[in-house]
Protein backbone atom coordinates (compact mmCIF):
# COMPACT_ATOMS: atom_id res chain seq x y z
CA UNK A 1 0.00 0.00 0.00
CA UNK A 2 1.02 3.45 -0.48
CA UNK A 3 2.11 5.35 2.45
CA UNK A 4 -1.16 7.93 3.23
CA UNK A 5 -0.80 11.28 1.56
CA UNK A 6 0.66 14.04 4.08
CA UNK A 7 -1.79 16.40 5.43
CA UNK A 8 -1.46 18.91 2.36
CA UNK A 9 -2.07 16.42 0.09
CA UNK A 10 -5.30 15.48 0.92
CA UNK A 11 -7.04 16.79 -2.24
CA UNK A 12 -9.64 14.62 -4.12
CA UNK A 13 -7.42 14.74 -7.52
CA UNK A 14 -4.03 13.19 -8.19
CA UNK A 15 -4.02 15.99 -11.10
CA UNK A 16 -5.21 19.17 -11.51
CA UNK A 17 -4.19 21.45 -14.43
CA UNK A 18 -6.08 25.13 -15.25
CA UNK A 19 -4.99 26.57 -18.17
CA UNK A 20 -1.93 24.85 -18.55
CA UNK A 21 0.24 25.97 -21.89
CA UNK A 22 3.79 24.80 -23.15
CA UNK A 23 4.47 26.82 -26.22
CA UNK A 24 8.13 25.95 -27.89
CA UNK A 25 8.69 28.70 -29.94
CA UNK A 26 4.93 30.29 -31.30
CA UNK A 27 4.27 26.64 -31.18
CA UNK A 28 1.92 25.25 -28.18
CA UNK A 29 2.19 21.91 -27.23
CA UNK A 30 -0.14 22.07 -25.03
CA UNK A 31 -2.38 24.86 -24.92
CA UNK A 32 -5.14 26.01 -21.99
CA UNK A 33 -5.00 21.76 -20.79
CA UNK A 34 -7.81 21.95 -17.70
CA UNK A 35 -7.18 18.14 -16.27
CA UNK A 36 -9.01 16.51 -12.85
CA UNK A 37 -7.44 12.95 -12.57
CA UNK A 38 -9.24 11.06 -9.28
CA UNK A 39 -7.45 9.91 -6.95
CA UNK A 40 -7.46 6.02 -7.05
CA UNK A 41 -8.37 5.38 -10.53
CA UNK A 42 -6.42 4.27 -13.56
CA UNK A 43 -6.69 7.69 -15.97
CA UNK A 44 -5.49 7.14 -19.73
CA UNK A 45 -4.07 10.21 -21.87
CA UNK A 46 -5.57 9.28 -25.16
CA UNK A 47 -4.26 10.90 -28.41
CA UNK A 48 -2.04 10.40 -31.77
CA UNK A 49 1.51 10.52 -31.98
CA UNK A 50 2.29 14.25 -32.00
CA UNK A 51 -1.01 15.84 -30.02
CA UNK A 52 1.05 16.77 -27.10
CA UNK A 53 0.80 13.68 -24.43
CA UNK A 54 4.58 13.73 -23.74
CA UNK A 55 4.78 17.25 -23.34
CA UNK A 56 2.23 17.42 -21.05
CA UNK A 57 3.32 14.43 -18.82
CA UNK A 58 7.29 16.45 -19.27
CA UNK A 59 5.45 19.46 -18.05
CA UNK A 60 4.03 17.61 -15.08
CA UNK A 61 6.81 16.41 -13.72
CA UNK A 62 9.25 19.63 -14.06
CA UNK A 63 10.93 18.20 -16.78
CA UNK A 64 10.28 21.30 -18.56
CA UNK A 65 8.67 24.55 -17.31
CA UNK A 66 5.36 25.49 -18.09
CA UNK A 67 4.54 28.83 -20.16
CA UNK A 68 1.21 29.37 -18.77
CA UNK A 69 -1.22 28.09 -16.06
CA UNK A 70 -1.42 26.13 -13.23
CA UNK A 71 -0.65 23.12 -11.97
CA UNK A 72 -0.77 20.61 -8.71
CA UNK A 73 -0.04 17.09 -7.92
CA UNK A 74 -1.65 15.35 -5.30
CA UNK A 75 -3.02 18.01 -4.39
CA UNK A 76 0.59 20.61 -3.81
CA UNK A 77 1.00 22.86 -6.46
CA UNK A 78 4.04 22.69 -8.40
CA UNK A 79 6.50 24.16 -9.48
CA UNK A 80 6.75 25.86 -6.05
CA UNK A 81 6.24 22.52 -3.97
CA UNK A 82 7.41 20.17 -6.74
CA UNK A 83 9.95 18.35 -4.35
CA UNK A 84 7.30 17.59 -2.06
CA UNK A 85 4.90 16.11 -4.80
CA UNK A 86 7.14 14.43 -6.25
CA UNK A 87 8.31 12.12 -3.70
CA UNK A 88 4.92 10.12 -3.62
CA UNK A 89 5.42 9.93 -7.78
CA UNK A 90 6.73 7.61 -9.75
CA UNK A 91 6.86 8.08 -13.55
CA UNK A 92 8.62 6.81 -17.06
CA UNK A 93 8.84 8.83 -19.65
CA UNK A 94 9.09 8.22 -23.21
CA UNK A 95 11.49 5.05 -23.32
CA UNK A 96 12.44 4.05 -19.79
CA UNK A 97 16.17 4.93 -19.83
CA UNK A 98 19.22 3.29 -17.33
CA UNK A 99 23.05 3.31 -17.05
CA UNK A 100 23.90 0.00 -19.70
CA UNK A 101 26.88 -0.41 -17.86
CA UNK A 102 25.29 -1.12 -14.55
CA UNK A 103 22.95 -4.08 -13.53
CA UNK A 104 19.39 -3.43 -12.98
CA UNK A 105 20.11 -3.38 -9.18
CA UNK A 106 22.49 -0.72 -9.69
CA UNK A 107 20.60 1.57 -11.62
CA UNK A 108 17.85 1.16 -8.79
CA UNK A 109 20.12 2.26 -6.27
CA UNK A 110 21.08 5.00 -8.39
CA UNK A 111 17.91 6.24 -7.83
CA UNK A 112 17.24 4.88 -3.87
CA UNK A 113 20.58 7.39 -3.58
CA UNK A 114 18.59 10.18 -4.56
CA UNK A 115 15.33 9.66 -2.99
CA UNK A 116 16.27 8.38 0.40
CA UNK A 117 17.68 5.84 3.02
CA UNK A 118 14.12 4.48 3.37
CA UNK A 119 14.24 3.67 -0.28
CA UNK A 120 17.00 0.68 -0.30
CA UNK A 121 14.95 -1.71 1.41
CA UNK A 122 12.41 -1.28 -1.47
CA UNK A 123 14.78 -1.86 -4.33
CA UNK A 124 14.03 -6.41 -4.32
CA UNK A 125 10.58 -6.25 -4.00
CA UNK A 126 10.61 -3.65 -6.48
CA UNK A 127 12.40 -5.78 -8.71
CA UNK A 128 10.65 -9.15 -7.62
CA UNK A 129 7.45 -7.27 -8.80
CA UNK A 130 8.13 -6.67 -11.80
CA UNK A 131 9.29 -9.91 -12.39
CA UNK A 132 13.30 -9.29 -12.45
CA UNK A 133 14.56 -10.64 -9.53
CA UNK A 134 16.73 -13.69 -11.30
CA UNK A 135 17.98 -10.80 -14.01
CA UNK A 136 18.74 -7.93 -11.45
CA UNK A 137 22.54 -8.38 -11.20
CA UNK A 138 22.54 -8.33 -14.86
CA UNK A 139 23.98 -5.38 -17.13
CA UNK A 140 21.12 -3.44 -18.26
CA UNK A 141 22.64 -3.08 -21.73
CA UNK A 142 21.94 -6.95 -21.80
CA UNK A 143 18.03 -6.04 -21.11
CA UNK A 144 15.58 -6.57 -23.77
CA UNK A 145 13.25 -3.72 -24.56
CA UNK A 146 10.62 -5.32 -22.32
CA UNK A 147 12.85 -5.91 -19.46
CA UNK A 148 13.74 -2.14 -19.65
CA UNK A 149 10.28 -1.63 -19.51
CA UNK A 150 9.97 -3.58 -16.16
CA UNK A 151 12.47 -1.84 -14.69
CA UNK A 152 10.87 1.12 -15.47
CA UNK A 153 8.31 0.08 -13.65
CA UNK A 154 10.39 -1.07 -10.54
CA UNK A 155 12.15 1.84 -10.60
CA UNK A 156 8.68 3.80 -10.15
CA UNK A 157 7.91 1.97 -7.42
CA UNK A 158 10.94 2.58 -5.52
CA UNK A 159 9.00 6.10 -4.77
CA UNK A 160 6.38 4.14 -3.07
CA UNK A 161 4.36 6.28 -5.75
CA UNK A 162 0.18 7.43 -4.44
CA UNK A 163 0.77 8.66 -8.57
CA UNK A 164 2.01 6.56 -11.33
CA UNK A 165 2.23 8.43 -14.17
CA UNK A 166 3.81 5.94 -17.04
CA UNK A 167 4.40 7.41 -20.80
CA UNK A 168 3.48 4.70 -23.85
CA UNK A 169 3.92 1.95 -20.80
CA UNK A 170 3.18 -0.98 -23.67
CA UNK A 171 5.63 -0.10 -26.00
CA UNK A 172 8.26 -2.93 -26.67
CA UNK A 173 6.29 -5.39 -24.37
CA UNK A 174 5.25 -8.79 -26.11
CA UNK A 175 1.33 -9.76 -25.90
CA UNK A 176 2.14 -11.58 -22.54
CA UNK A 177 3.82 -8.88 -21.25
CA UNK A 178 0.95 -6.79 -22.13
CA UNK A 179 -1.12 -8.76 -20.79
CA UNK A 180 1.10 -9.04 -17.47
CA UNK A 181 1.10 -4.91 -17.13
CA UNK A 182 -1.83 -4.06 -17.14
CA UNK A 183 -2.96 -6.73 -14.32
CA UNK A 184 -0.17 -5.24 -12.71
CA UNK A 185 -2.13 -1.58 -13.63
CA UNK A 186 -5.21 -2.34 -12.71
CA UNK A 187 -3.52 -4.68 -9.16
CA UNK A 188 -2.03 -0.96 -8.25
CA UNK A 189 -5.20 0.68 -8.88
CA UNK A 190 -7.46 -1.60 -7.27
CA UNK A 191 -5.80 -3.41 -4.52
CA UNK A 192 -3.61 -0.91 -3.58
CA UNK A 193 -5.84 2.38 -4.10
CA UNK A 194 -2.86 4.44 -6.31
CA UNK A 195 -3.54 6.41 -8.98
CA UNK A 196 -2.13 6.04 -12.60
CA UNK A 197 -1.85 8.27 -15.21
CA UNK A 198 -1.43 6.71 -18.74
CA UNK A 199 -0.44 8.48 -21.73
CA UNK A 200 -1.31 6.49 -24.96
CA UNK A 201 -1.94 6.34 -28.81
CA UNK A 202 -3.19 2.45 -27.95
CA UNK A 203 -7.35 3.05 -27.50
CA UNK A 204 -7.66 -0.61 -26.99
CA UNK A 205 -4.92 -0.40 -24.24
CA UNK A 206 -6.23 2.30 -22.53
CA UNK A 207 -9.96 1.22 -22.45
CA UNK A 208 -8.97 -2.31 -21.33
CA UNK A 209 -6.86 -0.07 -18.19
CA UNK A 210 -8.43 3.08 -17.33
CA UNK A 211 -11.16 3.97 -15.52
CA UNK A 212 -11.49 7.25 -17.18
CA UNK A 213 -9.73 9.00 -19.78
CA UNK A 214 -9.27 12.45 -21.18
CA UNK A 215 -8.43 13.09 -25.24
CA UNK A 216 -5.83 15.09 -26.44
CA UNK A 217 -5.46 16.59 -29.84
CA UNK A 218 -3.35 18.92 -31.06
CA UNK A 219 -2.58 20.24 -27.44
CA UNK A 220 -6.20 20.59 -26.56
CA UNK A 221 -7.78 18.24 -24.32
CA UNK A 222 -11.16 17.51 -26.47
CA UNK A 223 -13.23 15.36 -24.08
CA UNK A 224 -12.27 13.52 -20.92
CA UNK A 225 -14.20 11.79 -18.26
CA UNK A 226 -15.64 7.87 -17.43
CA UNK A 227 -14.42 5.71 -20.33
CA UNK A 228 -17.99 4.62 -21.07
CA UNK A 229 -18.85 8.16 -20.97
CA UNK A 230 -16.29 9.13 -23.49
CA UNK A 231 -17.29 6.59 -25.48
CA UNK A 232 -21.02 7.00 -25.73
CA UNK A 233 -20.79 10.79 -25.82
CA UNK A 234 -22.36 11.94 -28.71
CA UNK A 235 -23.01 8.14 -29.77
CA UNK A 236 -26.27 7.48 -32.08
CA UNK A 237 -28.74 4.61 -29.99
CA UNK A 238 -28.01 2.27 -32.93
CA UNK A 239 -29.36 -1.53 -33.04
CA UNK A 240 -28.54 -4.67 -35.33
CA UNK A 241 -31.51 -6.36 -36.06
CA UNK A 242 -31.66 -9.61 -37.97
CA UNK A 243 -35.23 -10.51 -39.20
CA UNK A 244 -36.71 -13.28 -41.59
CA UNK A 245 -38.41 -10.97 -43.45
CA UNK A 246 -35.83 -7.86 -44.09
CA UNK A 247 -38.35 -6.12 -46.99
CA UNK A 248 -41.19 -6.22 -44.97
CA UNK A 249 -39.45 -5.33 -41.54
CA UNK A 250 -37.75 -2.00 -43.23
CA UNK A 251 -41.45 -0.75 -44.87
CA UNK A 252 -42.52 -1.39 -40.91
CA UNK A 253 -39.53 0.58 -39.83
CA UNK A 254 -39.54 3.32 -41.92
CA UNK A 255 -43.12 4.66 -40.88
CA UNK A 256 -42.36 3.36 -37.35
CA UNK A 257 -41.73 7.05 -34.97
CA UNK A 258 -39.64 5.27 -32.86
CA UNK A 259 -36.98 5.12 -35.63
CA UNK A 260 -34.77 7.52 -37.30
CA UNK A 261 -33.06 5.37 -40.03
CA UNK A 262 -32.93 2.07 -40.98
CA UNK A 263 -31.02 0.60 -44.02
CA UNK A 264 -29.46 -3.17 -44.43
CA UNK A 265 -25.97 -4.18 -43.37
CA UNK A 266 -23.77 -6.67 -43.99
CA UNK A 267 -24.70 -7.69 -40.26
CA UNK A 268 -28.96 -7.15 -40.74
CA UNK A 269 -30.51 -4.25 -40.67
CA UNK A 270 -29.09 -1.24 -38.95
CA UNK A 271 -31.13 0.79 -36.93
CA UNK A 272 -30.78 4.10 -35.19
CA UNK A 273 -33.76 4.98 -32.78
CA UNK A 274 -35.39 8.22 -32.37
CA UNK A 275 -35.07 8.19 -28.70
CA UNK A 276 -34.01 6.18 -25.86
CA UNK A 277 -32.71 2.77 -25.36
CA UNK A 278 -36.13 1.60 -23.77
CA UNK A 279 -37.47 2.26 -27.60
CA UNK A 280 -35.62 -1.05 -28.69
CA UNK A 281 -38.14 -2.94 -26.64
CA UNK A 282 -40.83 -1.51 -28.58
CA UNK A 283 -39.19 -1.81 -31.84
CA UNK A 284 -39.10 -5.80 -31.04
CA UNK A 285 -42.50 -5.92 -30.22
CA UNK A 286 -44.03 -3.68 -33.00
CA UNK A 287 -41.93 -6.10 -35.64
CA UNK A 288 -43.06 -9.21 -33.47
CA UNK A 289 -46.47 -7.96 -33.54
CA UNK A 290 -46.49 -7.21 -37.39
CA UNK A 291 -45.62 -10.74 -37.84
CA UNK A 292 -41.44 -10.48 -38.43
CA UNK A 293 -39.33 -13.44 -36.98
CA UNK A 294 -36.93 -11.23 -35.31
CA UNK A 295 -33.78 -13.54 -34.89
CA UNK A 296 -31.62 -11.33 -33.23
CA UNK A 297 -31.73 -7.57 -31.89
CA UNK A 298 -28.01 -6.82 -30.53
CA UNK A 299 -27.57 -2.88 -29.24
CA UNK A 300 -24.34 -1.45 -31.29
CA UNK A 301 -21.48 -1.40 -28.99
CA UNK A 302 -19.75 2.31 -29.17
CA UNK A 303 -16.69 1.83 -28.62
CA UNK A 304 -13.69 4.67 -27.44
CA UNK A 305 -12.09 3.71 -30.45
CA UNK A 306 -15.16 4.94 -32.53
CA UNK A 307 -15.11 7.93 -30.64
CA UNK A 308 -11.74 8.82 -30.61
CA UNK A 309 -11.40 7.87 -34.28
CA UNK A 310 -14.38 10.51 -34.56
CA UNK A 311 -12.42 13.45 -32.91
CA UNK A 312 -8.97 12.54 -34.72
CA UNK A 313 -10.11 12.12 -38.06
CA UNK A 314 -10.10 16.10 -37.82
CA UNK A 315 -5.96 15.95 -37.85
CA UNK A 316 -6.34 15.79 -41.45
CA UNK A 317 -8.03 19.24 -42.08
CA UNK A 318 -6.52 22.12 -41.46
CA UNK A 319 -6.77 23.84 -38.18
CA UNK A 320 -9.12 26.46 -38.19
CA UNK A 321 -7.50 30.10 -38.29
CA UNK A 322 -8.48 32.51 -35.80
CA UNK A 323 -11.45 34.32 -37.82
CA UNK A 324 -12.47 30.77 -38.87
CA UNK A 325 -12.76 29.58 -34.86
CA UNK A 326 -14.36 32.82 -33.74
CA UNK A 327 -17.24 32.62 -36.79
CA UNK A 328 -17.78 28.50 -35.40
CA UNK A 329 -17.70 29.79 -31.92
CA UNK B 1 19.54 17.98 1.80
CA UNK B 2 21.12 16.10 4.77
CA UNK B 3 24.84 15.23 5.11
CA UNK B 4 23.41 11.34 4.71
CA UNK B 5 21.43 11.55 1.58
CA UNK B 6 24.56 13.99 0.22
CA UNK B 7 27.00 10.97 1.11
CA UNK B 8 24.58 8.15 -0.70
CA UNK B 9 24.32 10.08 -3.49
CA UNK B 10 28.00 10.85 -4.06
CA UNK B 11 28.63 7.19 -3.35
CA UNK B 12 25.79 6.51 -6.37
CA UNK B 13 27.81 9.21 -8.43
CA UNK B 14 31.26 7.16 -7.90
CA UNK B 15 29.76 3.92 -8.14
CA UNK B 16 28.12 5.11 -12.34
CA UNK B 17 32.25 6.13 -13.22
CA UNK B 18 34.02 2.95 -11.32
CA UNK B 19 32.06 0.84 -13.28
CA UNK B 20 32.43 2.45 -16.55
CA UNK B 21 35.00 0.61 -18.14
CA UNK B 22 36.46 3.04 -20.90
CA UNK B 23 36.21 6.03 -18.67
CA UNK B 24 37.88 3.78 -16.13
CA UNK B 25 40.50 1.96 -18.27
CA UNK B 26 41.84 5.10 -20.44
CA UNK B 27 42.27 6.95 -17.23
CA UNK B 28 44.61 4.63 -16.29
CA UNK B 29 46.40 4.34 -19.39
CA UNK B 30 46.56 8.18 -19.40
CA UNK B 31 48.25 8.17 -15.63
CA UNK B 32 50.18 5.06 -16.41
CA UNK B 33 51.53 4.19 -19.79
CA UNK B 34 53.49 7.57 -20.38
CA UNK B 35 54.86 6.97 -17.68
CA UNK B 36 56.05 3.52 -17.82
CA UNK B 37 57.17 4.19 -21.48
CA UNK B 38 59.17 7.38 -19.87
CA UNK B 39 61.41 5.46 -16.91
CA UNK B 40 61.61 2.33 -19.72
CA UNK B 41 63.60 4.57 -22.38
CA UNK B 42 65.17 6.43 -19.66
CA UNK B 43 66.45 3.12 -18.50
CA UNK B 44 67.34 1.60 -21.46
CA UNK B 45 69.27 4.36 -22.80
CA UNK B 46 70.99 5.20 -19.37
CA UNK B 47 72.10 1.11 -19.22
CA UNK B 48 73.53 1.83 -22.95
CA UNK B 49 75.49 5.05 -22.57
CA UNK B 50 75.61 5.90 -18.93
CA UNK B 51 78.23 8.75 -19.30
CA UNK B 52 75.58 10.99 -21.94
CA UNK B 53 72.48 9.54 -20.34
CA UNK B 54 71.63 10.34 -16.76
CA UNK B 55 69.36 7.57 -14.68
CA UNK B 56 66.10 7.27 -15.16
CA UNK B 57 65.00 7.62 -11.48
CA UNK B 58 67.09 10.29 -8.97
CA UNK B 59 65.84 13.91 -9.16
CA UNK B 60 66.10 14.24 -12.30
CA UNK B 61 63.66 11.54 -13.31
CA UNK B 62 61.58 12.52 -10.61
CA UNK B 63 61.09 16.62 -12.21
CA UNK B 64 60.86 14.95 -15.25
CA UNK B 65 57.94 12.03 -14.76
CA UNK B 66 56.22 15.17 -12.22
CA UNK B 67 56.33 17.17 -15.76
CA UNK B 68 54.60 13.86 -17.80
CA UNK B 69 52.22 13.12 -14.87
CA UNK B 70 50.94 16.13 -13.00
CA UNK B 71 51.11 18.84 -16.24
CA UNK B 72 50.00 16.63 -19.26
CA UNK B 73 48.98 13.09 -19.02
CA UNK B 74 47.10 12.92 -15.77
CA UNK B 75 45.36 16.26 -16.39
CA UNK B 76 44.41 14.42 -19.58
CA UNK B 77 43.16 11.54 -17.54
CA UNK B 78 41.16 13.72 -15.35
CA UNK B 79 38.96 15.83 -17.97
CA UNK B 80 37.95 12.12 -19.13
CA UNK B 81 36.31 11.71 -15.62
CA UNK B 82 35.30 14.66 -15.53
CA UNK B 83 33.58 14.74 -18.43
CA UNK B 84 32.14 11.66 -18.14
CA UNK B 85 30.77 12.62 -14.24
CA UNK B 86 29.61 15.76 -15.52
CA UNK B 87 27.19 14.80 -18.86
CA UNK B 88 26.85 10.96 -18.00
CA UNK B 89 23.28 11.22 -17.17
CA UNK B 90 21.86 13.05 -19.37
CA UNK B 91 24.07 11.25 -22.18
CA UNK B 92 22.32 7.67 -20.89
CA UNK B 93 18.74 9.60 -20.76
CA UNK B 94 19.00 8.81 -16.81
CA UNK B 95 18.88 12.83 -15.46
CA UNK B 96 15.00 12.70 -16.34
CA UNK B 97 14.66 10.10 -14.02
CA UNK B 98 16.82 11.97 -11.44
CA UNK B 99 14.89 14.74 -11.38
CA UNK B 100 11.65 12.97 -11.26
CA UNK B 101 12.71 12.51 -7.85
CA UNK B 102 12.50 15.45 -6.74
CA UNK B 103 16.29 16.10 -5.61
CA UNK B 104 17.26 19.29 -6.53
CA UNK B 105 19.23 19.80 -9.53
CA UNK B 106 21.41 22.07 -8.08
CA UNK B 107 22.55 19.26 -5.47
CA UNK B 108 22.25 16.62 -8.64
CA UNK B 109 25.11 18.27 -10.18
CA UNK B 110 27.03 19.37 -6.85
CA UNK B 111 27.49 15.36 -5.98
CA UNK B 112 29.02 14.27 -9.42
CA UNK B 113 31.96 16.71 -8.45
CA UNK B 114 33.46 14.65 -5.88
CA UNK B 115 32.63 11.60 -7.06
CA UNK B 116 34.73 12.80 -10.05
CA UNK B 117 37.24 14.00 -7.54
CA UNK B 118 37.37 10.37 -5.79
CA UNK B 119 38.25 8.50 -9.20
CA UNK B 120 40.43 11.09 -10.31
CA UNK B 121 42.44 10.63 -6.73
CA UNK B 122 42.36 7.31 -7.36
CA UNK B 123 43.94 7.51 -11.13
CA UNK B 124 46.56 10.38 -9.87
CA UNK B 125 47.92 8.30 -6.84
CA UNK B 126 47.87 5.22 -8.97
CA UNK B 127 50.47 7.15 -11.42
CA UNK B 128 52.28 8.76 -8.52
CA UNK B 129 52.77 5.18 -6.93
CA UNK B 130 54.32 4.10 -10.06
CA UNK B 131 56.82 7.54 -10.35
CA UNK B 132 57.48 7.25 -6.96
CA UNK B 133 59.14 3.40 -7.67
CA UNK B 134 60.62 4.71 -10.91
CA UNK B 135 62.61 7.20 -8.95
CA UNK B 136 63.84 5.49 -6.47
CA UNK B 137 64.13 2.23 -8.20
CA UNK B 138 66.12 3.65 -11.21
CA UNK B 139 67.83 6.38 -9.30
CA UNK B 140 71.46 3.95 -9.93
CA UNK B 141 73.13 6.02 -7.02
CA UNK B 142 71.80 9.54 -7.87
CA UNK B 143 70.56 11.56 -5.36
CA UNK B 144 66.93 11.47 -4.65
CA UNK B 145 64.00 13.39 -3.90
CA UNK B 146 63.80 13.87 -0.29
CA UNK B 147 60.63 13.19 1.38
CA UNK B 148 58.98 16.84 1.83
CA UNK B 149 59.47 17.08 -2.53
CA UNK B 150 57.73 13.30 -2.83
CA UNK B 151 54.96 14.67 -0.67
CA UNK B 152 54.79 18.20 -2.35
CA UNK B 153 54.68 16.33 -5.60
CA UNK B 154 51.86 14.25 -4.44
CA UNK B 155 49.80 17.36 -3.47
CA UNK B 156 50.65 19.54 -6.56
CA UNK B 157 49.80 16.37 -8.79
CA UNK B 158 46.47 16.35 -6.82
CA UNK B 159 45.85 19.64 -7.03
CA UNK B 160 46.12 19.70 -11.21
CA UNK B 161 44.10 17.15 -11.76
CA UNK B 162 42.10 18.20 -9.17
CA UNK B 163 41.22 21.33 -10.81
CA UNK B 164 40.93 20.70 -14.28
CA UNK B 165 38.65 17.62 -13.24
CA UNK B 166 36.26 20.60 -11.66
CA UNK B 167 36.44 22.71 -15.25
CA UNK B 168 35.52 19.50 -17.06
CA UNK B 169 32.65 18.38 -14.90
CA UNK B 170 31.25 22.01 -14.84
CA UNK B 171 31.79 22.22 -19.35
CA UNK B 172 29.88 18.95 -19.14
CA UNK B 173 27.23 20.10 -17.55
CA UNK B 174 27.20 22.94 -19.73
CA UNK B 175 27.47 21.44 -22.82
CA UNK B 176 25.56 18.23 -21.85
CA UNK B 177 27.97 16.57 -24.32
CA UNK B 178 31.29 14.29 -23.58
CA UNK B 179 32.97 14.87 -27.03
CA UNK B 180 32.71 18.88 -27.02
CA UNK B 181 34.25 18.62 -23.44
CA UNK B 182 37.10 16.09 -24.06
CA UNK B 183 37.57 18.55 -27.37
CA UNK B 184 37.94 21.42 -25.88
CA UNK B 185 39.60 20.88 -22.94
CA UNK B 186 42.21 18.85 -24.59
CA UNK B 187 42.58 20.98 -27.09
CA UNK B 188 42.82 24.14 -24.44
CA UNK B 189 45.13 22.02 -22.58
CA UNK B 190 47.69 20.30 -24.88
CA UNK B 191 47.59 23.23 -27.82
CA UNK B 192 46.17 26.56 -26.71
CA UNK B 193 47.31 26.87 -23.72
CA UNK B 194 50.84 26.34 -24.15
CA UNK B 195 50.85 28.34 -27.04
CA UNK B 196 49.28 31.28 -25.42
CA UNK B 197 51.65 30.88 -22.68
CA UNK B 198 54.71 31.35 -24.58
CA UNK B 199 53.49 34.17 -26.47
CA UNK B 200 55.08 36.87 -24.26
CA UNK B 201 53.49 39.76 -26.51
CA UNK B 202 50.34 39.00 -24.25
CA UNK B 203 52.03 39.97 -21.20
CA UNK B 204 50.12 39.64 -18.03
CA UNK B 205 46.78 38.86 -19.33
CA UNK B 206 48.47 35.48 -19.59
CA UNK B 207 48.14 35.01 -15.82
CA UNK B 208 44.33 34.80 -16.81
CA UNK B 209 45.32 31.53 -18.04
CA UNK B 210 44.35 28.30 -16.18
CA UNK B 211 47.50 26.08 -16.50
CA UNK B 212 49.65 29.48 -15.57
CA UNK B 213 47.53 29.79 -12.40
CA UNK B 214 47.96 26.09 -11.23
CA UNK B 215 51.73 25.95 -12.78
CA UNK B 216 52.25 28.39 -9.99
CA UNK B 217 52.04 25.84 -7.19
CA UNK B 218 54.36 23.04 -8.64
CA UNK B 219 57.46 22.18 -6.62
CA UNK B 220 59.53 21.72 -9.79
CA UNK B 221 60.03 23.85 -13.08
CA UNK B 222 56.91 23.10 -15.80
CA UNK B 223 57.14 23.63 -19.28
CA UNK B 224 60.04 26.13 -21.06
CA UNK B 225 61.37 28.88 -19.47
CA UNK B 226 58.93 31.61 -21.53
CA UNK B 227 55.63 29.21 -21.43
CA UNK B 228 55.45 30.39 -17.93
CA UNK B 229 54.46 33.76 -16.26
CA UNK B 230 55.37 35.19 -13.26
CA UNK B 231 52.71 35.56 -10.56
CA UNK B 232 52.15 36.24 -7.10
CA UNK B 233 50.50 33.39 -5.11
CA UNK B 234 47.64 35.51 -3.91
CA UNK B 235 47.24 36.10 -8.13
CA UNK B 236 47.49 32.33 -8.90
CA UNK B 237 45.03 31.54 -6.47
CA UNK B 238 42.68 33.82 -7.36
CA UNK B 239 43.05 32.74 -11.14
CA UNK B 240 42.21 28.98 -10.21
CA UNK B 241 39.18 29.68 -8.09
CA UNK B 242 37.63 32.35 -10.71
CA UNK B 243 37.98 29.16 -12.93
CA UNK B 244 36.92 27.00 -10.64
CA UNK B 245 33.79 29.10 -9.78
CA UNK B 246 33.12 29.95 -13.18
CA UNK B 247 32.51 26.26 -14.43
CA UNK B 248 31.26 25.57 -11.36
CA UNK B 249 28.59 28.02 -11.49
CA UNK B 250 27.85 27.57 -15.55
CA UNK B 251 27.54 23.84 -14.59
CA UNK B 252 24.71 24.18 -11.96
CA UNK B 253 22.79 26.63 -13.31
CA UNK B 254 22.57 24.80 -16.95
CA UNK B 255 21.35 21.48 -14.90
CA UNK B 256 18.88 24.11 -13.23
CA UNK B 257 17.67 25.25 -16.00
CA UNK B 258 18.12 22.49 -19.39
CA UNK B 259 14.85 20.49 -20.20
CA UNK B 260 15.23 17.48 -18.89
Amino acid sequence: MPTQPNEHSRSDLAIETRGLTKRFGARAAIDGVDLRVPRASAFGFLGPNGAGKTTMIRTLLGLTSASEGSMAILGLPVPAERARALRDVGAIVEEPRFHGHLTGRENLRIIAAARGPEVDARIAPALARVGLADRADEKVKRYSLGMRQRLGVARCLLADPQLLILDEPTNGLDPAGIQEFREMIRSLVEEEGRTVFLSSHLLDEVERICDAAAIVDRGHVVSQGPIAELAGEGARNELIVGVDSPEDALALLARSELVREAARSDEGLRVVLAGEHDSAAAVNAMLVQAGVGVLRLEPVRHSLERRFLEITARLDEPEPTAVESEVGA
Amino acid sequence: MSAAIASRMVRADLLKLRKKPGTVIWSFVLALAPLLIFFIVRAAQHSSNPAEHPPAGGADGFVDALRILAAFFGPLAAIMIGAEGGAGDVASGVFRDLVVTGRSRVALFMTRVPAALALTWVVTCAGYALLAIGTFALASGSPTPSASQMLNGLVFSLFSTSVICIVAVGLAALTASRPATLTVLIGWHLVASPILGSISSLGSSRKLILNQGVNHFSPVRLGEHNANVAMGGTTAVIVVLVWLALFTALGAWRTRTMDA
